[in-house]
């Protein structure tokens, strides 16, 4: 057995040890762990390469030599592990050791090669202080007890079982191997084995129809054939072909140009249906309306916030940024950026989580001159893991979505030090072909810089073209349309990408400090189309880049230009500096590798070289200007949709069940693996109150220690409203992000929105037959959201639309509902004036204080009862704008104790969460409830009489623009003649009895339900690991 | 009077440093910000500084274990400086991540040279990490000077790495040595730790680790009950109890760093 003892003291020095190339697998075991009973022991696995020492055996190398006492140090601690060293094709004999201990199987993971493997690359660096030079692989080794269910298993089934659980087949080699194996082939060092690259390609447009979408097609370029034949005109130019003989280019565009521009002209990027002039017919009413749209965005987003610049001064970038600006005081701006990663988390939700939020982390340090990340938000809509979803062999588990996206979530937030202060999970089996994962993150920079607008780039010609941070490999490049086939032994995975969020707390440290040098004067992140759209956005500034290949750090040698230019290999910024001198000693100091990669021009091209011969030449204007529109239809028709509901007697248990469902209970096991308060500023934190269990609607921090104003953020998001009128769900989800934001103390003429469309493909096609239907759905969403935002005055500053949340397999076709999320952000102006939603004391006032009416369409009730009513929630938007203003007045003149917004399960959950959070009780009048319950409700009430008039309508039924809060009762005569003419009804007051009591008018109880019941009903745990 | 002065460390993924400045200047500290770089470079600067505090955060990623490399790096340059620094009196604080850098590079609960490492701090029990504020204890015992006038509090901890474990040989007396400079132990057993321990010091109380995080808790509304004792007339119920409005005194990480402050002065 090659086990490794305590180092002799007379080790050979490493000059009298001569030296051979090979690899060598390290096992760290835990000490005793075989002892523990276990039936699947798991432990960490290393592959070292380079040069090792030649002493022998395995075991010697590590007692004898100051290598393997370096390698030992580092790899294992000597108080709780110990070690096992093998040359990586003799590990027969730890086979034979670990047989005696009674395991019959053990199984090696390991990475493909090429995956981003962090921990491999800091015992790298680790052995670097050591003076060890080896490159390293890391990987797990699990043991399977002889006779358990594992462990009875055939090594090719336990492949196929351990599935997901053990390994990730897109990222990871498994092998199993028997313990009583005589011959067995165990893992080796996972390099990257490529070709030498192509120089790059002409590419022949001289293609007829057929044959340019052909083209299209097998290049993974995403475009379409208008926008390929705007390609092919553009390349016939005689012009053109003049420049590009002359810079030695051929007539058809490179490989490296036509990746470029599909890239450029990606959905992703440029917004196509956003962009889109659209054809709408409303058959709302008998006669269809008709109308052209020019652009969504302009008409409906852009639009209503350049109207209200007028009013908000504090608006200092809007929609132009990585993220949108906000002044927060003479020195200081704030800003906001979300993003989601939906397609990747449905492919590897680990990875994918993890680069969404390190991503929309890059988005808000490549703003202006560069800003500090200072809080992140993860909003989450999965489908809860049950039996009913469907299962198709390309999707992964349910449940191993949600674990590995809450865990990609947890690292890429809390080892880069930055608060997950706010969120929401909201579960739906229609995301079950698409999890959507929104990531969101807030900045804090300074409005000058050197003398210099903080908010804005500064970029001049000659300024040098710098790439900070990670290497480029093959990761990301034609992600979203990956393709399994091109995958073969030693080639690195492509679609995958792994984050490396210490790499980049590394990065974002240096930025900081180069930025506050003044070494900066522009800044952008590498997220989709890597250095193509980073430089290729740059250059609009000064009107021209020239981007030099030789120089890119990779991460291993066989990319080809294309390959370069496109990655989308993490963790890089792009810098325009001008002194790179200065920028790069700083960086080393930073421990981060920065690269000069080219210069600014003003000559009107976006310009590739490698030897300094261009390999690519693209006009700019062609290039951000020369996408054609795209022409689409829609069709709005109200949805048939059939009532059913019924009567319910045990509203007790009704309650109970309602607080377990996986839509309300507590997030606490989710929100306790977060970080939600490193850089030490929270002041309202998602889980507040005497037993920390007070679920608070909204985040409150300062951004700034030494002031007294606090952030506030929050976040609406109501999609179950969507199958009913697209139009009401946007209503709500905005209403909602308001509401939750003034509930903590938000001054409401300081919030600012942000947009986040998920949406089912809305273009028609025959995969997708009411695509009209699916964009009438997203016209009626911003229709709703134009309206709203003018009654609000609240501006949107920034967001971002994924458009293709279907999964497909040519068999089935899930479909996303169409989901917006508004994420708010704004402003107390003393930070102490926030209130948590917890009740505070005995004898307080309950009111329900609102401006919409309730319905039963899309609520959890509803959805438990499995019934349904077409009876939308209704608002009305100036009503409610006044209503938050004055609710604001009055809690900073501290009226207000606390508030609560109503939301999922009614307003019985949300009296019962109030409970939940403090420990005291709640009496209420069933007669004030249900007096409350009918303000705001539709005039023509007719077969929705029994409905309206049910006691469950009062208790569980859920609108917009709805509040509960307590005053104290000596304000009780102020207060109500304050909201005279507003819809503010007294509903009972809080009590010392730990429960939630509601009385009718003959005295008897409606409901009773105990704090304990709440509680234990509230923690039903949710599927998360 | 003149202020003690601090170094604060960063980078390498440290992630608490400013906030640890912020707080450490509000106890009476003038705080410097050093980069490790900085501090392998010029080792001896140390001795300017009358404190110096190991911030809370992801040192390399918390790789291979949490503080490991980060203390592998501090050890070939900065440890004979460190000794100097700890037998001279000065402070050195811990706090999470530095804690566990603290225990890596065996300055815990034993900081002279000789003394071989006893403890680890490793992976909680429910493999989980977990933000949460808790109730502390301190010891009766305890000779550290951070703790001067405090018997509970209240901090937060945020790590997935606070579980104390000793060698698996340690002797009755290493056992014996660890309980005594146990600082502080939570009220609850929230992460497995040996003995409830949440804080080590050393023989002279001058090396302080701890896994909450002190630095978090310098005003009263970082505490997740502050918004209760904006009203008084609540009556008392079990959970954590808060008293806030300066009659009820400094918020407990103020207090700690106001004591390291008045130490050094």
């Amino acid at each position: 057995m090659t086990r490794s003892t305590q180092p002799s003291s007379d080790y050979r020095s490493p000059q009298t040890t001569s030296t051979a190339p090979g690899v060598l697998c390290i096992a760290v075991l835990p000490k005793a762990v075989f002892d523990s009973g276990k039936e699947v022991v798991s432990f960490q696995l290393y592959w070292l390469q380079g040069e090792l020492p030649q002493v022998g055996s395995p075991a010697e190398l590590m007692a004898e030599t100051e290598f393997g006492m370096a390698v030992k140090e580092v790899l294992s601690d000597v108080l709780i592990e110990e070690l096992w060293c093998a040359q990586p094709e003799h590990r027969s004999d730890w086979l034979e050791s670990w047989k005696r201990q009674g395991f019959s199987l053990f199984a090696e993971r390991q990475f493909q090669p090429g995956v981003t493997d962090n921990l491999a690359r800091t015992v790298e660096e680790a052995l670097r202080m050591k003076e060890v030079m080896v490159t390293v692989a890391s990987g797990t080794g699990f043991l399977f007890r002889e006779g358990s269910e594992k462990g009875r298993q055939k090594p090719d089934s336990l492949v196929e079982a351990g599935k997901y659980t053990y390994y990730h087949p897109l990222t990871d080699k498994f092998v199993v191997h028997r313990t009583d194996a005589d011959e067995t082939k165990f893992l080796t060092f996972p390099a990257v084995h490529l070709p030498q690259p192509l120089p790059p390609a002409t590419v022949s447009l001289d293609l007829d129809d057929d044959g340019l979408i052909a083209l299209s097609q097998q290049r993974l370029l995403a475009l379409n054939l208008n926008e390929m034949k705007a390609i092919k005109g553009h390349f016939l130019d005689g012009q053109l072909r003049t420049i590009r003989a002359a810079r030695g280019l051929p007539q058809w565009p490179t490989d490296v140009e036509l990746e470029v521009i599909a890239q450029t002209w990606s959905e992703h990027c440029k917004h196509k249906i956003f962009a889109a002039t659209i054809e709408h017919v409303d058959a709302t009413k008998s006669e269809l309306q008709k109308f052209m749209i020019r652009s969504l965005y302009k008409t409906y987003i852009q639009k209503p916030t350049f109207d209200l610049m007028n009013k908000r001064q504090d608006l200092l970038s809007v929609f132009e940024d990585n993220s949108g600006v906000v002044r927060w005081n003479n020195e200081w701006a704030v800003c906001f950026k979300v993003e989601t990663h939906n397609s990747p988390s449905a492919l590897e939700p680990y990875g994918g989580a993890l680069t969404g939020i390190l991503g929309v982390n890059r988005d808000v340090l490549g703003t202006g001159l560069g800003a500090k990340p200072i809080f992140n938000t993860d909003i989450f809509c999965f489908a809860y893991p049950s039996d009913k979803l469907a299962n198709r062999p390309k999707l992964l588990p349910p449940k191993t979505i949600l674990d590995g996206v809450r865990k990609g979530v947890q690292d890429g937030g809390n080892k880069s030090g930055i608060p997950t202060v706010n969120g929401a999970i909201f579960f739906d089996d229609a995301y079950r072909g698409k999890p959507l994962v929104f990531c969101g993150t807030g900045g804090l920079l300074p409005t000058t810089v050197h003398k210099k607008y903080g908010f804005k780039k500064h970029t001049m010609i000659g300024d040098t073209i710098v790439v900070v941070g990670g290497r480029v490999g093959k990761d990301g490049i034609h992600g979203a349309t990956f393709s399994s086939e091109s995958l073969h032994e030693g080639s690195p995975v492509s679609a995958v990408q792994i984050g490396d969020p210490f790499t980049q707390k590394r990065v974002l440290d240096f930025i900081i400090e180069a930025r506050d040098r003044g070494l900066i004067t522009g800044i952008t992140d590498n997220g989709a189309g890597g250095l193509s759209s980073s430089v290729g956005e740059m250059a609009r500034i000064t009107n021209g880049a020239t981007l030099e290949l030789d120089n890119i750090p990779l991460k291993y040698p066989g990319l080809s230009d294309y390959e370069i230019v496109i990655s989308e290999s993490q963790e890089r910024m792009t810098i325009s500096t001008r002194s790179f001198a200065e920028l790069k000693r700083l960086a080393e100091r930073y421990n981060v590798e920065a690269t000069s990669i080219g210069s600014f021009h003003t000559k009107g091209n976006f310009e590739i070289t490698r030897h300094g011969r261009p390999v690519g030449l693209l006009d700019l204007e062609f290039l951000h200007n020369g996408c054609p529109t795209l022409q689409l239809q829609s069709e709005w028709r109200p949805p048939l949709i059939e009532e059913k509901w019924g009567t319910v007697g045990d509203y007790n248990r009704a309650l109970l069940s309602l607080l377990s469902r996986p839509n309300i209970c507590s997030r606490e096991q989710v929100i306790r693996q977060y970080d939600h308060e490193v850089q030490g500023s929270s002041v309202i934190k998602p889980l507040m109150g005497p037993h920390q269990q007070a679920p608070c609607d909204a985040a409150v921090f300062r951004p700034l220690y030494e002031e007294d104003a606090g952030l506030v953020v929050s976040n609406g998001i109501c999609p179950n409203l969507s199958k009913y009128d697209a139009y009401v769900m946007a209503i709500g989800a905005v209403d909602e992000a308001v509401r939750n934001a003034v509930c903590v103390g938000a001054d409401p003429s300081t919030i600012v929105l942000l947009d986040n469309f998920c949406w089912p493909d809305p273009i028609q096609s025959e995969r997708n037959p009411d695509g009209k239907y699916k964009l009438a759905q997203l016209v009626r969403t911003c229709e709703a959201l134009s309206d709203i935002i003018y009654a609000y005055g609240t501006p949107l500053i920034s967001g971002k639309d994924s458009m293709k949340n279907d999964f497909d397999d040519g068999v089935v076709r899930l479909s996303v509902p169409p989901t917006l999320l508004v994420s708010a952000m704004g402003r107390i102006p003393q930070a102490e004036n926030a209130l948590s939603m917890d009740f505070k004391s005995c004898g307080d006032l309950i009111y329900i204080l609102c401006a919409g009416g309730l319905a039963l369409a899309g609520t959890e009730y509803a959805a438990m009862q499995e019934w349904e009513s077409t009876m939308i929630p209704k608002i009305d938007l100036k009503r409610a704008r006044d209503m938050y203003y004055k609710l604001h007045e009055t809690m900073m003149r501290g009226w207000v104790k606390s508030c609560h917004d109503v939301s999922e399960g009614g307003v019985a959950v949300a009296l019962g969460e109030s409970i939940i959070g403090s420990g005291l009780g709640a009496e209420i009048e069933l007669s004030a409830l249900q007096q409350a319950a009918l303000a705001y409700s539709p005039s023509h009430v007719g077969s929705n009489a029994q409905l309206l008039n049910g006691e469950d309508f009062a208790l569980f039924a859920e609108g917009p623009a709805r509040l509960i809060i307590t005053v104290p009762p000596e304000l009780k005569q102020e207060w109500e003649n304050l909201w005279i003419g507003y819809s503010c009804t007294l509903i009972g007051e809080v009590v010392q009895t730990e429960a939630l009591l509601v009385k009718t008018a003959d005295g008897g109880e409606l409901m009773n339900a105990s704090y304990t019941d709440m509680v234990a009903a509230w923690k039903t745990p949710l599927p998360f690991d | 009077m003149i202020k003690p002065k601090a170094f604060v460390l960063c980078g390498d993924g440290i992630n608490c440093d400013a906030e640890t400045i912020w707080a450490l200047n509000q106890a009476g500290f003038v705080p410097t910000r050093v980069h490790t770089s900085e501090i392998l470079e010029t080792p001896r600067k140390l001795m300017t500084a009358q404190l110096l505090a190991l911030p809370g955060g992801f040192s390399f990623g918390d790789e291979i274990a949490s503080g490991k490399v980060l203390a592998l790096k501090l050890k070939e340059k900065l440890k004979d400086v460190l000794y100097d620094y700890i037998e001279r009196g000065s402070l050195v604080l811990g706090i999470c991540n530095g804690f566990q850098v603290l225990t890596q590079l065996g300055l815990l609960p034993n900081s002279k040279p000789s003394a071989p490492r006893t403890v680890s701090l490793t992976h909680n029990n429910s493999g989980k990490f977990i933000n949460k504020w808790v109730e502390l204890e301190i010891s009766p015992f305890s000779s550290s000077t951070f703790f001067e006038g405090l018997t509970t509090i209240h901090l937060p901890v945020r790590h997935g790495e606070g579980r104390l474990v000793l060698d698996a040989e340690a002797s009755p007396q290493t056992i014996e040595q660890v309980k005594k400079r146990a600082v502080l132990r939570y009220a609850e057993d929230i992460n497995g730790s040996y003995d409830r321990i949440a804080a080590l010091t050393n023989e002279r109380g001058n090396v302080l680790g701890l896994m909450p995080h002190p630095e978090a808790f310098v005003r009263w509304s970082q505490h997740p009950a502050w918004t209760l004792s904006k009203f008084p007339t609540r009556s008392e119920k079990a959970g954590l109890k808060v008293t806030v409005s300066p009659a009820f005194g400094i918020p407990h990480g103020l207090s700690i760093l106001m004591n390291a402050a008045k130490a050094v002065r």
